[in-house]
């Protein structure tokens, strides 16, 4: 980021120095250029606001970064206090409880590190965790932290403080008591002199409370009671033995993280078996699992990439070194290296290298605080791509915009223009005029930008803690804002603002001087492609451009014209030291060279192929396949208009294209029973129809703008036609091509673009059918004949503003339909639950015997209260299947679960294995008789794309079976419980459906568990389907009331799940919010245009007052114009943003059954409101404007 | 008197324009009367009002003082809605530079009149084709103005000022951008519309030629009429 910075600095220094130095070249240029800011104020106050939006999205973007990663580093910095590290014993902490190792390790480690003196604090302590009663105020938590060190070790750690401000000394704590921090106080309402009980499993402990402590370090954050070690040892009967180590860094809470890679490997390397590391070196020391570990060292990210780095380097050290064993010794590293061995098929090394990794080191040490640091700067980084990936859009019609701005600007001064140009300036002279009154307006808008950035990411901050809020979440949104990051984007606002205006300055600065002065209308100077040598020489040109410029600076200085020698020395360096300047230079040079083909259409086609190949072939991508499609398209177009132009009898031809096109995708669609390819073929027909008579008719004398009519719309129709078909259609010649989020930009830029083309070539068939329409509604008649013929006149203008409009309706529409979709989903609550209703969770330590003869003690809950209770046990495995290609043990998670639960849950299936079902009931009950079979959730299966949804890619899945397929032969599946090494095979005969809220896990039949290990299995979840007319709400109160020593903790799913589609629905919102800002740009643009409007048809205006528009009708007229755009626009963006998220949820369908399309009309509607309304307000000024010109005036006015 | 003896009466009428600092006194008591089917030319030199004049008679433009009666009408005293739909139905406007929309094909530019003043598309589109038929430009019909010749242009306007068969027709230098020949042909078509349809034309020109086609021609200089062309 920092390195960003500095670059983006450099390059925005460099540019303002070239401008600087022009400016103080071209003094008058300078004048003529700025002269126009002030002249129309209003004018200039849109087109600050348009030209801000790169800036304001991308400050967004950063300050939510900045202020994710703040609130983070706090969090994780107030909870840990001096902590830095914690040691556990190896492979402990996983199952059920902690592991204990003896409490004269802890001393060996004292005297280990006895000379190490980047440590200024160890503690010894015991960690469990417990339910936990206030017998005076009646208030549980089920799962208490119970917190023990040793008190004569917490030098470093700092003494806990009580609320009072006092220390409180641990050592003289007198025995059956404890401290509670601020969380458990609030929980237990926990005051001193109460009373806490403790549920163990045989029994329990009273323990009276001495006082509340702060919370952070040792005191944690989640509900903790803390009390001396040997107080703990007792209670836990664990005399003699600890479960953890925190270790405290030198220094303070903040800068002691520095050290935590020295601690660490230190650590690691005392912990580890320094001949398992020798044995590992030799077995991963080879060149192809090194280019493996390579490859995968590409794939991440951050820190993880760097230490993969450090892995590589390592081994192929000499010998074992301690930055080798350290690196080895990380759990992530471990892991990502037997999946790169898995991944290539390399099982043995795999397995031999997974034993090895297993018995390198005694304790683990996981550098906790330098975890959660660098989590914050993922977090940010994640969340500041996702923001400014959402406002890629915004950005997009941010640069259309400032271009649109200066092709209006360079209309309204060709006159002028073509006159200085007469009278001896060069093209130069006028790019250099705009570039500085460009300059300026980025200046201030980047600015803006940045502050309304800053504002929004407040908003956003504020927004979310209010969601988080409603979860009752502790995590808070701590706004913040970094230097950096409001430079980087002022930046990059200013740079992306720049480049546009500068492009454009280029495009408005060629004219025809005479056309210029006499206002003749524009011919587009087709003459100035330059010859095949002219074009080559410009390529070559650019290639040795830093050569040119020094000859020249040589020449100026034999010429004794230092002024020019020091500007061409100038960019001979700038050439050479940005050296993308030099590429682009080179790359605008090989564009004009090969342009004039493109423009002939052969080369479109060949590149269009070489994509479309390409995409369809060895890359397997969707867009390059669509993009080089709809490239062949056009330039079939582009051959054909010229074809048309020499032989004018093709004419025809077009038509009949669209027609044919047409037929064969009906026949097609009819075939496959599909409706979107019905409809588009019906409408290809009808437009081909329609199309070849006109162009059989004309074909004797073809005016060139027929010609490009029927060109244009052949490209335009046939590529909204590609795009808007449904992926299922071409996947028969394709296969499946990949695709991810860039498909969404792609299609939306791309469909909008066909669609507007093909529009604004057609604008008179619309003038028509208004004009058919409106033929009855009397007065209003002229208005709309007036307000329709304006924009469809100026069709680069309308058709931009159009675009603009579309586009950012266009991604609204499609993220609130798919948002809404996917809330649909879990609207069906009983498909997420298996038809429960009630979840209590116990403590595993003190577990509920018999919940049946329980339940049957409590009189508040008679047995009619409930139509099925069963129960469960999630535990942690390690799983591999047999016949996978690479067969390897990865983490799991196992749902045991009792013959009540078995018999009663309902949740449906995605696929049933072969031989098994066909009903749910009867896969049920196949589980429930043979407790070796298991059902997996969704994700647990190969392809199911659950990286997207966040799952660990280092999961174990079942290979073999795809969501794609109908049913399955059974799978069988190897679990292993790491703790005890018990192992049990499983024969997988189901897919649990995507919504179900197992959907990561395996469900088995919990007897296998019980026999397959030495220890009893607690149940700790139970499930409840109350009778229809019970309360749910109030059974989950009188479970956990009842339970209350067993830690329970009962909710209601329906409340869950409510909760979970109400956040996601306004995270959703906000990000629609966020999305929603390109709306500025359009209502900006309209804006623009209508100001524009008024000043250009000032005369025309007069006319119409003289021949009797009333000041009303020219008022309307304007609004009407306004409105013909804006809701045209709309109407495009609705319309395609409804297809393509028809075709989105139509092919996620396949693996969300119940993912259904449908229309949210409140939110389309509120966002087509607020559009036009806004856009409306923009235009009522202009429009007021313009029906108080005077009449006598304008007709006067020249 | 009153405007009731003549369908264009203005009496004693003043205008004074404000630029900045600078006051320019456009008209100075200007006594005019024209009767119906008259076809009157105001000539002058440059800067003498007579564009003023015109904008101020047919109500484009506003008074200081005195009074103006237009078909018994004073246009001023009338809200500007009013007079809006009395131009739309009653006047005709012919201008120099032929002020054509250039959005619309040329019948639409000559519907625009009957359009504002409600009549109905298909009877407007009716007879704005006979219009064009009478200035002769009914093959140039669906042309844009673009498209058109500078007398073409003119004709289009003609068309435009004619087809809601105005009682006047208010013309600000009908010629002025025109070469000779075409010059007679407008000056011919203007003059047998005149004779045919009894309806009331002014016209500003410099051109002589154009102005003793006329009925009469009334002469001004500083805001002043110097000889209302009648006789003693």
């Amino acid at each position: 980021m920092n390195l960003l910075m500095v670059i983006l600095l450099a390059v925005f220094l460099g540019i303002m120095a070239v401008v600087g130095f022009l400016a103080w070249r071209h003094r008058i240029m300078l004048k003529l250029g700025l002269r126009n800011i002030p002249r129309r104020p209003a004018q200039t106050a849109l087109i600050i606001v348009g030209s801000m939006l790169s800036a304001v999205i991308i400050a967004a973007s950063f300050t939510t970064g900045d202020t994710l990663s703040s609130s983070i580093r706090n969090a994780s910095i107030e909870g840990l206090g001096t902590i830095d590290e914690i040691l556990t014993p190896s492979r402990g902490a996983q199952d059920f409880g902690p592991v204990y190792v003896d409490e004269s390790r802890f001393d060996a480690l004292q005297r280990q590190l006895a000379d190490f003196d980047a440590i200024d604090g160890m503690t010894p302590y015991i960690a469990e965790t417990a339910p936990a009663l206030n017998l005076r105020a009646s208030l549980s938590e089920g799962q208490a932290r119970i917190v023990a060190p040793d008190p004569t070790t917490l030098e470093g750690f700092g003494q806990f403080t009580l609320l009072s401000g006092q220390p409180y000394p641990l050592q003289n704590m007198p025995s059956g008591s404890a401290l509670v921090n601020e969380e458990a106080r609030e929980d237990l309402d926990a005051q001193p002199g109460d009373t806490l009980r403790l549920f163990l499993q045989d029994g329990f402990v009273d323990l009276r409370v001495e006082g509340v402590v702060e919370n952070g370090g040792l005191a944690g954050v989640d509900p903790t009671i803390l009390m001396p070690l040997s107080a703990a040892q007792q209670v836990f009967e664990k005399q003699g033995q600890i479960s953890t180590i925190a270790v405290s860094n030198r220094g303070g809470v903040t800068d002691g993280v520095h050290l935590s890679r020295e601690v660490s490997t230190k650590l690691r390397v005392l912990f580890a078996d320094r001949q398992i590391a020798e044995e590992l070196k030799n077995l991963l020391d080879e060149p192809q699992v090194l280019t493996l570990l390579e490859e995968r060292e590409d794939s991440l990210s951050g820190e993880r990439q760097n230490e993969m780095a450090v892995l590589r380097r390592e081994l192929t050290q000499p010998a074992v070194t301690d930055e080798l064993v350290r690196v080895l010794s990380d759990e992530t590293i471990q892991s990502q290296t037997l999946d790169a061995l898995g991944d290539a098929d390399l099982a043995q090394l795999e397995e031999e290298a997974d034993t090895l990794f297993r018995n390198l080191s005694e304790m683990n040490v996981f550098a906790v605080k330098r975890y959660f640091l660098d989590l914050s700067d993922q977090a940010a980084s994640g969340i500041t791509a996702l923001f400014i990936l959402l406002g890629l859009f915004s950005v997009g019609v941010g640069i259309l915009l400032v271009f649109l701005i200066f092709v209006m600007l360079a209309a309204a001064r060709r006159t002028e223009m073509g006159m200085a140009r007469a009278v001896g300036a060069r093209q130069s002279h006028l790019v250099q005029m705009f570039i500085f009154e460009g300059t300026a307006y980025n200046l201030v808008a980047a600015a803006l930008g940045v502050a309304v950035g800053l504002g929004v990411g407040y908003l956003i901050a504020a927004v979310t803690n209010q969601i988080l809020g409603g979860t009752g979440e502790d995590f808070e949104f701590a706004y913040s804002v970094e230097l950096r990051s409001a430079v980087v984007a002022y930046c990059i606002g200013m740079i992306i603002t720049f480049a546009t205006v500068a492009v454009s300055a280029y495009r408005v600065s060629r004219m025809n001087i005479v056309e210029a002065v006499r206002g003749l209308p524009e011919t587009v100077a087709v003459s100035q492609e330059g010859t095949f040598t002219q074009r080559l020489m410009g390529v070559l040109k650019a290639a040795v451009r830093p050569v040119l410029f020094l000859i020249s600076a040589i020449k100026h200085l034999f010429n004794r014209r230092f002024g020019g020698a020091i500007r061409d020395l100038a960019f001979a360096a700038l050439w050479l030291l940005i050296q993308p300047l030099w590429l682009a230079d080179v790359a605008v040079a090989l564009v004009k060279f090969v342009w004039p083909y493109v423009l002939r259409g052969w080369l479109t086609v060949l590149l269009g192929l070489i994509l479309m190949l390409g995409g369809a072939g060895p890359w397997n991508q969707a867009a390059p396949f669509s993009i080089g499609a709809s490239m062949i398209i056009v330039g079939v177009g582009l051959i054909l208009r010229l074809a048309m132009s020499r032989w004018p009898s093709l004419a025809p031809l077009p038509g009949l294209l669209i027609l044919t096109g047409g037929a064969a995708l009906l026949i097609f669609g009819i075939a496959t029973v599909s409706v979107v390819d019905i409809i588009t073929a019906a409408v290809l027909v009808v437009i081909g129809v329609a199309m070849t008579p006109p162009g059989w008719s004309r074909r004797g004398e073809l005016r060139p703008e027929f010609i490009d009519r029927l060109a244009f719309t052949l490209m335009g129709v046939l590529t909204l036609a590609l795009w808007v078909l449904p992926i299922a259609t071409l996947e028969p010649v394709t296969g499946v091509l990949d695709s991810s989020t860039e498909m969404f930009f792609v299609s939306g830029v791309i469909m909008v673009a066909a669609a507007v083309w093909s529009l604004m070539y057609n604008a008179d068939l619309l003038l028509k059918t208004l004009a058919f329409v409106t033929s009855g509604i009397g007065k209003l008649r002229p208005v709309l004949v007036i307000a329709v013929a304006y924009p469809m006149s100026a069709k680069f203008r309308t058709g931009l503003t159009l675009a603009m409009f579309a586009l950012v309706i266009f991604t609204l529409i499609v993220m609130s339909i798919l948002s809404d979709a996917f809330s649909n989903t879990l609207a069906d609550t009983d498909s997420v639950t298996g038809h429960w209703d009630v979840e209590m969770t116990v403590n595993s330590s003190n577990p509920i015997n018999n919940i049946q003869e329980s339940l049957s003690g409590v009189d508040e809950l008679p047995p009619s209260t409930f139509d099925a209770v069963g129960g469960f046990v999630t535990a942690p495995v390690v799983a591999r299947q047999a016949d996978a290609d690479s067969p390897r043990w990865k983490q799991f998670s196992l749902q045991a679960a009792d013959d009540a639960y078995l018999d009663a849950t309902q949740y449906t299936f995605h696929i049933i294995a072969e031989g098994y079902g066909p009903t749910e009931e009867e896969v049920w009950q196949a589980l429930r008789d043979n407790p070796n079979l298991a059902v997996v959730g969704y994700f647990a299966i190969g392809d199911s794309g659950q990286e997207e949804f966040g799952a660990s890619t280092t999961s174990f899945r079942v290979e073999g079976v795809s969501v794609e397929d109908e049913t399955m032969t059974p799978v069988t599946v190897e679990i292993l419980e790491p703790q005890t090494n018990a192992r049990v095979d499983y024969t997988v005969i189901g897919v649990l459906d995507l919504v179900a809220d197992n959907a990561g896990s395996m469900i088995v039949n919990k007897q296998t568990i019980d026999d397959a290990l030495p220890f009893p299995v607690p149940v700790t979840t139970y499930r409840f389907r109350t009778a229809p007319d019970v309360d749910a709400k109030e059974t989950s109160r009188a479970l956990e009331a009842s339970f209350l020593e067993h830690g329970a903790e009962a909710e209601t799913l329906k409340e869950v799940i409510d909760e979970q589609v109400a956040v996601n629905s306004a995270f959703n919102n906000l990000l629609t919010g966020f999305m929603g800002m390109g709306l500025i740009v359009g209502v900006a643009a309209l804006g623009v245009i209508s100001l524009r409007a008024v000043v250009e048809r000032r005369q025309q205006v007069g006319v119409l007052r003289a021949i009797g528009y009333r000041r009303g009708m020219i008022q309307l007229s304007f609004l009407v114009e306004a409105s013909f755009v804006s809701l045209l626009g709309v109407a495009i963006g609705v319309a395609l943003g409804a297809i393509l998220s028809f075709n989105l949820v139509d092919a996620i369908r396949d693996q969300l059954p119940g993912l259904q399309f449908s229309m949210p009309w409140l939110e389309i509607g509120i966002i087509i409101a607020i559009a036009y309304v806004f856009a409306m307000l923009t235009t009522y000024l202009p429009a007021r404007q313009a029906a108080r010109i005077h009449p006598a005036e304008a007709l006067r006015y020249e | 008197m009153n405007g009731n003896d003549y369908i264009i009466s203005a009496t004693d009428v003043f205008k004074t324009y404000a630029t900045g600092r600078v006051h320019v006194q456009a008209l100075r008591g200007i006594d005019l009367h024209v009767n119906q089917g008259e076809m009157v030319a105001i000539m002058g030199p440059s800067g003498c009002g007579k564009t003023t004049l015109l904008n101020c008679l047919s109500g484009l433009d506003s008074t200081d003082s005195g009074q103006i009666f237009v078909e018994k009408m004073q246009l001023h005293t009338l809200p500007d809605d009013e007079r809006s739909d009395y131009r739309a139905q009653r006047m005709g406007f012919i201008f120099q530079l032929y002020n054509l929309l250039p959005v619309l094909t040329s019948v639409e530019n000559v519907e625009m009149p009957l359009l504002v003043s409600g009549v109905g598309s298909q009877e407007a589109r009716q007879r704005s084709l006979q219009m064009l038929e009478t200035v002769g430009l009914a093959e140039w019909a669906q042309h844009l103005p673009a498209e058109l010749s500078g007398g073409q242009r003119q004709r289009v306007t003609i068309a435009r000022a004619l087809v809601n068969n105005p009682a006047i027709i208010w013309a600000d230098e009908p010629t002025g951008d025109l070469d000779s020949e075409t010059t007679q042909d407008i000056m011919d078509l203007l003059l047998s519309l005149n004779r045919e349809n009894r309806q009331t034309f002014v016209l500003v020109t410099h051109s002589r030629e154009v102005g003793e086609m006329c009925h009469r021609i009334v002469r001004m200089r500083d805001g002043q009429i110097v000889d209302d062309g009648r006789e003693a």
